[in-house]
């Protein structure tokens, strides 16, 4: 199988898509332009007829009967491990392409994708994905077989016949956790590729298909205009289960094309942040602190669900707020130079403009509100003596440092935001980690990780709050009831 | 020297003097732009402190392009004037149509300067060789929106250009569509050209309420439309062309007499284009005003064919600052520029929607 198609020299032209039972030309192809202008990537992304998505529908339904339903999880989770090893082989061509492929799509620098996706890899290996079962389903088994329950009758997780999911692309690869989550739960899949990166998705698809042929049939990778009335009502529609990553107006938009009977899980805008102790400010450790901050800012320039748009940092240590902004600007330069911004669109460009020049003026106007650096930077860093609200931030690297006198002031910045809270990148002291895990679950956070890892959520984690397994499982219960009237009709007697 | 002792008085007569000059050298430009920029440092402190933190002052500014130029968002946080926002004869204020409560307020001491660049660049943009002509405002009055600067601007209109049956066709109670079409028919059979101007979201609730009557005219030769505003929401290219050609079928116009006029609260001069023929069209200013167009990121002029964010150095604008950086999108052409629109995810702003929020307040 060819993993990209070169059609003349001076452009590659990436061929999306998986499309099990359907030829090349069979299919109606739409161009995009991904890409900066001058190092463009040109995209075709396969246009479905509602019939030929019907079909397709029907066939993954079948084949994941088959090849899923009847798999013990843990031999579903030994092809994905060969799968994901092949991913971690740097002489793999499958993985030489998304290090050529990625970049020139997301403008992510090359080095940032090549550790990102290594890092993001690791979580997917076997023990891993161990790991990630039993964190939904104290007893695996569960997902193979009935099992008996504790209070009588026995009971077994079914996955979706036909699990829909419409991917994001803000971040590479992003669509790898829910592809894994549907084979896991041995759903057959239909995944929207987004615009912006329909590689991963693409490409991780013909590989299981190499890995594992009996497998060919049991996904595909599509794509669609976002938006598209007819295709989404007649997609959903197929769907068991539809799982989306999008803008919230896109996310409601799709609600509205859902039948009552397909389960919807959306995940919508997230706003995340970061809180810094005193106690991680001592002259020694804050150093190391800045650095991890920074790596949370600079890693895939802000553009995660993860990502951090504003730093409250503590009064009173040995590094006070206004240094640690300093030393985030300085671990932010040298992180340019290591790790290159995007290059950004006029739009975007704009944005970041535009939010610098607000708070320049807001300097004019508080005593301790500072913009630090020049407008050439490849990142912002502003200093905040008052208290701020939770914002967001233009991404690319633009960042608000707020000092507080004590971590608990955050709470009340951070309320308007309930609905889209996400992740906090804290770093404490052991004491003041269950306190401040109380407050921030009580304010509508949902993960709270160390400073330096907010970008790498764990194996197992509970997404937006939510269980990535469960959420998609219907589970099956034979009462107590039905095992002892079965009892009754035994052909010996008791 | 114009510096803090130099009155709005003296200024203003220099400005009207300068205004009605058939043309002026880039010499002459530059000499007035850095004498109005050296006065408005001295004096209007807000300012002066953005100049300061850019490093910019009188003194090291030695051209019009070094101006620091004010974002149009200052105009919400900060009272950008020379003289006390209370000694100032009038204050527009823009429509605020997204963050509600926060208006930007641009202050003028007197509105001689802004009247004669309104009436010079008008005339010979859009009367061209008429004198006066009948004109339809589909806009509320002056007493209506007293705070709107495209009120007193189509009052100016109406006032200087506008002959006897001149009349407004939107009030409290809304689109007074029947009159209009009275007023139309009329136009029709007395064969004398026609203009009418107002807001681009006017137009379009006009539009739709004439196809609902499946009415449309055929104005006389010479008639024509201004439109301003845009409306929200819409990106501009594929519906800008559409709504061209709706206003050249409905009221018989050709698209080159279908003038778009482009402003903003924040300057005192407007843009306009010589039709919409084709779109996105060349708008062009007066001899007073030069728009540049910047990379946003280092506020450099981008090459020549790039796409960048407008930058506008109005001369008119004595009062505030006139250098403002707008969140409008372009390219610059030999004369002028082609607006391509907003900066995605910059707030929307403009009088459309003040005529939509008039228009539903009437409906009640």
């Amino acid at each position: 199988m060819t993993i990209a198609h070169t059609e003349d020299v001076s452009v590659e032209v990436f061929k999306a898509g998986y499309l099990p039972g359907l030829r090349n030309d069979q299919v109606r192809w739409k161009r995009l332009q991904l890409g900066t202008p001058k190092d463009a990537l040109t995209v075709e992304v396969p246009e479905l007829s509602t019939d030929q998505i019907k079909t397709l529908a029907s066939r993954i339904r079948q084949a994941s009967r088959a090849h899923l339903k009847s798999w013990p999880a843990s031999d579903i989770i030994r092809t994905i491990d060969t799968a994901i090893a092949r991913l971690l082989d740097a002489q793999d061509p499958y993985r030489q392409a998304l290090e050529r492929l990625l970049p020139r799509a997301t403008g992510f620098d090359s080095d940032m994708v090549r550790l990102g996706l290594n890092s993001y890899l690791q979580t997917f290996r076997a023990l891993q994905l161990q790991r990630f079962v039993t964190e939904d389903f104290a007893n695996p088994k569960l997902l193979d077989e009935f099992q008996p329950r504790p209070k009588g009758g026995w009971s077994k997780a079914i996955g979706p016949d036909l699990l829909v999911h419409v991917w994001a692309g803000n971040v590479p690869a992003l669509p790898l956790w829910s592809f894994v989550s549907g084979l896991l739960v041995k759903a057959g899949s239909i995944g929207k590729v987004a615009s912006a990166e329909p590689i991963f998705a693409s490409l991780f698809a013909r590989l299981l298909a190499e890995v594992e042929p009996r497998w060919a049939d049991c996904f595909a990778a599509v794509w669609w205009q976002g938006g598209d009335d007819v295709v989404e009502r007649c997609v959903f529609a197929e769907a068991d289960v539809v799982l989306a990553y999008g803008g919230n107006a896109a996310l409601q938009a799709m609600q509205d094309r859902m039948p009552v009977t397909t389960r919807f899980l959306p995940h919508g805008h997230k706003l995340s942040f970061g809180m810094v102790s005193k106690a991680a400010l001592s002259v020694i450790r804050g150093q190391t602190t800045a650095r991890a901050a920074a790596l949370d800012v600079a890693r895939w320039d802000q553009q995660g669900c993860y990502s951090p748009h504003v730093f409250y940092v503590q009064r009173g240590g040995p590094v006070q707020p206004l240094e640690f902004a300093q030393r985030l600007s300085s671990e932010l330069a040298a992180l340019a130079s290591k790790f290159a911004r995007r290059s950004l669109t006029l739009e975007e460009a704009a944005s970041v403009a535009s939010w610098r020049k607000h708070h320049e003026f807001e300097s004019l106007r508080q005593a301790g509100h500072r913009v630090q650096g020049d407008a050439s930077q490849a990142f912002t860093v502003v200093y905040a003596d008052a208290p701020q609200p939770l914002l967001p931030s233009p991404l690319n690297r633009c960042m608000l440092v707020v000092a507080v006198d004590v971590l608990q002031d955050v709470m009340p910045l951070i309320e308007p935001q309930r609905a889209y809270l996400q992740t906090v990148g804290l770093a404490a002291a052991p004491e003041e980690l269950l306190a401040l895990g109380e407050a921030l679950g009580q304010a509508g956070v949902t993960r709270i990780c160390a400073l330096g890892s907010m970008t790498s959520p764990e194996a197992g984690w509970h997404h937006d709050g939510r269980f990535s397994l469960l959420d998609l499982v219907r589970m099956v219960d034979i009462d107590q009831s039905a095992e002892l009237a079965a009892e009754r009709f035994t052909p010996y007697e008791l | 020297m114009a510096d803090g002792s130099t009155s709005s008085e003296d200024t203003t007569r220099e400005l009207l003097t300068f205004i009605a000059l058939p043309a002026v050298s880039d010499e002459a430009f530059n000499d007035l732009a850095l004498r109005i920029f050296a006065r408005q440092f001295a004096l209007n402190l807000p300012y002066q402190r953005f100049c300061q933190m850019r490093g910019k002052t009188p003194r090291l500014v030695k051209s019009w392009r070094d101006i620091p130029a004010v974002p149009i968002d200052a105009f919400k946080e900060f009272t950008l004037s020379c003289i006390p926002a209370e000694d100032c004869e009038r204050v527009f204020m823009t429509s605020g149509t997204t963050r509600g409560d926060v208006k930007g307020r641009h202050h003028h001491p007197n509105l001689a300067v802004y009247d004669a660049s309104m009436l010079r660049h008008f005339s010979e943009h859009f009367m061209q060789s008429d004198a006066r002509l009948p004109m339809g405002i589909l806009f509320p009055t002056e007493t209506l929106m007293q705070n709107s600067s495209l009120a007193h601007y189509l009052g100016l209109a109406v006032q200087h250009f506008g002959s006897a049956d001149s009349a407004y066709f939107l009030d409290q109670s809304g689109l007074r569509t029947d009159a209009l079409c009275a007023a139309l028919q009329k136009a029709e059979q007395s064969k004398q050209p026609f203009a009418l101007l107002g807001a681009s979201y006017s137009f379009v609730h006009l539009m739709d309420e004439l196809q609902a009557r499946g009415l449309s005219f055929a104005l006389p030769q010479g008639s024509r439309i201004l439109d301003t505003g845009g409306f929200k929401g819409q990106s501009r290219d594929i519906p800008m062309d559409d709504f061209y050609a709706q206003l050249s079928a409905t009221f018989g116009i050709d698209r080159r007499q279908c003038i778009n006029m482009y402003g903003m609260t924040e300057l005192s001069t407007q843009f306009y284009d010589a039709g919409n023929r084709s779109v996105p069209s060349v708008k062009r200013g007066p001899h007073w005003l030069r728009s540049r167009v910047l990379d946003p990121m280092t506020g450099q002029e981008v090459a020549r064919g790039e796409r960048g964010i407008l930058a506008h150095t109005d001369l008119a604008n004595f009062n505030s600052v006139t250098t403002i950086l707008t969140e409008d999108v372009g390219v610059a052409s030999d004369d002028g520029f082609v607006l391509l629109g907003r900066a995605q995810g910059a707030e929307a702003k403009g009088c459309s929607l003040a005529v939509e929020d008039f228009l539903k307040a009437a409906r009640g």
